[in-house]
């Protein structure tokens, strides 16, 4: 038998063995799982990736579980090679309650941080934006653990690679966007979705290094993703790797892929690394025939134990529904389950007359001060503005990078936070107006919030996001003054927090900030400018889900939140003038949402009427009003009625605008009439 | 081990598939991979294999349109 040596195989062959190893078990995975299908033995949407088995193979040789992996959908392949427990894989594809992610997340979205498979996202292009936030923390931690973010070349076409790939090249963060190109997406191929030649050169045009690697080429591919991985590792910046693959099946179900001609097929096959190392390492005497089929052996044999044991795990149980949406079940809005949560310890500090962006500013600097973990970035956030309406004055000078000025890119924006969370911690994103929540929507509503429940709870993302709202000021337009909060609290998974005056703005937020779960912090430019008021010093926090009365009354509840509040507090001064002794009853919270102190106060007035800025019709207030004639039919003298905004854009035409919000005015007129109507 | 068989969901929108035609034949040796029936949705056409090795057991009839689950044949 001939020498063999790493010179004429052109790769180690301790490490070519090991690559074809984890390729044997892969195979060996796959061809369950389609077996299974095939069978109609269990059924669960199922994205081939047979043919790319050589990348993570190769990949594993060269990371650790130290290293962060973000991978998507067809990602299995990602995720053996990764160190994910084949029994926990094959039990988490069958939804099973020993699956590593309690059968909650199912095959497209594997959390198991012990492997350092952090996240598997079923939207396309969607890791990358979150691969800078893990990247992030490495760096700013600097520990020298790299990040990979795999995704498909269909990717390419989307805004988050782009969003993701601009950030993390003026960072330099320590990230690999390893596109997986296989050729096609989802059902169309190459040229048909891109005039682009390739994609690595794309990277130039972000200042970074692209390169493209023939992953059929197992050793080619082993040396230069060795030195792609030691550039990455040492500082040096991101690159985009473009490793050239080919999808052998379908995109989802099992078989040939249909979508490309007999005759290319046939030439992928000729090509697949899994075969050609195989016969590598027989021809070049590196191992037996007996010694590579002790290892396809051993692979199906690890395969057959995980199945069965997987097949024995019971189905995760429907008791499990409201588990893990947050870390605290009560936090989960129930019919007829309405917690009572104590209120505020009352604050001894000092207090100090302050603007309520001043008090924003000065809750952030406590949470800077408290834990290292706290960093906060978006748009302008830095000096000399401190954020657009001043909101982060000063932190900067004081906390240097810690405050992170972004491009104008809200999807990174999010993402980098939700990456960073991930791995504990506590990012505060700012997006300027509520209205931008359109163009990141995906990060907070498919990512940030469902990420506890996806896991099992293996990950959670502790993040905050401010958010400001327009909106009655006049003149910002239909694109700068929604009340956009009801798209919020529609989305299990996020607390939404929404400050009337400076004192709670301080106290929600800092909570909002130690909190182990996804908050956002809606901040309305009318109370930011607009109110004044007393602030203690120090820390304090001001539980979320418990709302305040601000003004006791005995004929009417006006339920409501943000600066709607003081209009209700107007419109009671002007209805007390007539003898209507109205209560006024700030949220705070609207997820976790305070039904107790709601349901007491109406039950005392027996009529409520609920405010928003946001346009009536499908608005918060709908859920409010529904939940309150529920629980108080036999109590109530007239139904629970609403009054938001007229159900147009808010018009920059100031006496539109001011006329469509409800205001002092139209909130007395409302409780009027219902007064004259439910005797 | 046996293993029966059973019309699959391979599409999310899947809920019946047509059995067009056995291509083993009824008690038939098989091997893993081969290719034993072909499978028709709305969609497409689609050879199943054989998700393992052993004698092949006809239970429908080709031709015919069943629901995902149902069984149509068995390898022992």
């Amino acid at each position: 038998m001939a020498i063999v040596n790493e010179g004429n195989l052109g790769i180690e062959p301790k490490v070519l063995t090991e690559i074809y190893r984890q390729m044997s078990r892969i195979r060996a995975v796959d061809k369950a799982v389609q077996a299974g299908l095939s069978a109609g033995k269990f059924m669960f949407s199922y994205w081939p990736m047979t043919g790319q088995e050589a990348i993570p193979a190769t990949i594993a040789q060269l990371t650790s579980s130290r290293d962060y992996m973000i991978t998507t959908y067809r990602g299995i392949h990602d995720q053996v090679a990764k160190g994910v427990g084949l029994d926990g894989l094959f039990a988490e594809m069958l939804g099973r309650e020993d699956g590593i992610n309690k059968g909650k997340g199912g095959s497209p979205h594997i959390s198991d941080p012990s492997s350092g498979s952090m996240l598997t996202t079923a939207i396309v292009g969607a890791g990358a934006p979150i691969a800078n936030g893990l990247a992030y923390a490495a760096k700013s931690r600097g520990e020298d653990r790299v990040t990979i973010v795999n995704f498909g070349d269909g990717a390419t076409s989307i805004g988050a690679i782009h969003e993701a790939m601009n950030l993390a090249g003026v960072w330099k963060l320590p990230v690999i966007f390893l596109c997986q190109n296989n050729q096609i997406g989802e059902y169309t191929a190459i040229p048909d979705y891109t005039a682009s030649k390739d994609f690595a050169s794309r990277a130039a045009g972000y200042g970074f290094k692209g390169v493209k690697i023939d992953a059929t080429d197992v050793a080619g591919f082993y040396r230069e993703m060795k030195a792609v991985i030691e550039e990455v590792r040492a500082g040096n910046g991101p690159i985009f790797v473009e490793a050239s693959t080919f999808r052998l099946g379908p995109h989802a179900g099992v078989g040939d892929n249909k979508n490309v001609a007999a005759d290319v097929l046939a030439a992928a096959k000729e090509a697949w690394a899994l075969q050609r190392t195989r016969t590598l390492l027989a021809e070049a005497g590196v191992c037996t025939a007996a010694e590579l089929d002790a290892m396809d052996s051993a692979a199906q044999a690890e395969v057959d134990a995980a199945l069965a044991m997987a097949s024995a795990s019971r189905v995760t149980p429907a008791t499990e529904t409201l588990i893990d949406v947050y870390a605290d079940v009560d936090t989960v809005p129930r019919r007829g389950h309405y917690p009572m949560r104590a209120d505020e310890i009352v604050p001894v500090g000092e207090p100090r007359q302050m603007m309520m962006f001043e008090a924003v500013a000065e809750a952030q600097d406590i949470a800077f001060a408290r834990d290292e973990g706290v960093f906060l970035l978006g748009e302008d956030v830095g000096e000399p503005h401190g954020g657009v309406f001043g909101t982060n004055r000063g932190l900067q000078t004081k906390y240097g990078d810690r405050v992170r000025p972004t491009p104008i890119a809200e999807t990174a924006i999010i993402g980098a936070g939700i990456g960073a969370a991930l791995v504990g911690m506590k990012p505060i994103a700012e997006i300027m107006f509520v209205d931008f929540a359109g163009v990141c929507l995906d990060q907070i509503a498919n990512h940030a919030a469902k990420q506890r429940y996806m896991s099992g709870a293996q990950t959670h993302v502790p993040l905050t996001i401010r958010m400001m709202i327009g909106g009655g000021m006049g003149g910002f337009g239909a694109q700068h003054s929604q009340s956009l909060e009801a798209w919020l609290t529609h989305v299990p998974g996020l607390k939404v927090a929404i400050p009337s005056n400076p004192y709670d703005a301080k106290g929600l937020l800092l909570s909002c900030i130690f909190d182990p779960d996804p908050c956002i912090h809606l901040e309305t430019l009318m109370g930011l400018r607009g109110t004044k008021g007393d602030v203690p010093a120090g820390d304090y926090r001001i539980p979320l889900g418990v709302a305040k009365v601000r003004r006791e009354g005995t004929d009417i509840s006006l339920i409501s939140y943000g600066w709607q509040v003081q209009q209700c507090l107007n419109a009671a001064d002007e209805l007390a003038k007539e003898g209507i002794s109205a209560e006024v009853i700030d949220l705070r919270t609207l997820v976790p949402l305070d039904y107790h102190r709601v349901l007491r106060s109406v039950k005392k007035t027996r009529r409520a009427l609920v405010v928003h800025a946001a346009v009536e019709f499908c608005g918060f207030g709908a859920e409010l009003a529904s939940t309150i004639n529920e629980e108080l039919f036999s109590t109530l003298k007239g139904p629970a009625i609403r009054l938001g905004a007229e159900y147009a854009p808010i018009a920059y035409a100031r006496d539109i605008e001011m006329n469509q919000v409800p205001n002092a005015g139209s909130i007395a007129a409302r409780v009027r009439a219902a007064m004259q109507q439910y005797k | 081990m046996a293993m029966t068989l059973t019309i699959p969901k391979l599409e999310m929108s899947m809920v019946e598939g047509t059995l067009a035609e056995w291509v083993a034949a009824d008690s038939s040796t098989v091997s893993e991979g081969q290719v034993i029936y072909i499978l028709e949705t709305d969609k497409t056409a689609r050879d199943i294999e054989a998700p393992m090795a052993g004698t092949l057991i006809h239970k429908a009839a080709a031709g015919e349109t069943y629901e995902v689950g149902f069984e149509i044949g068995e390898i022992v």
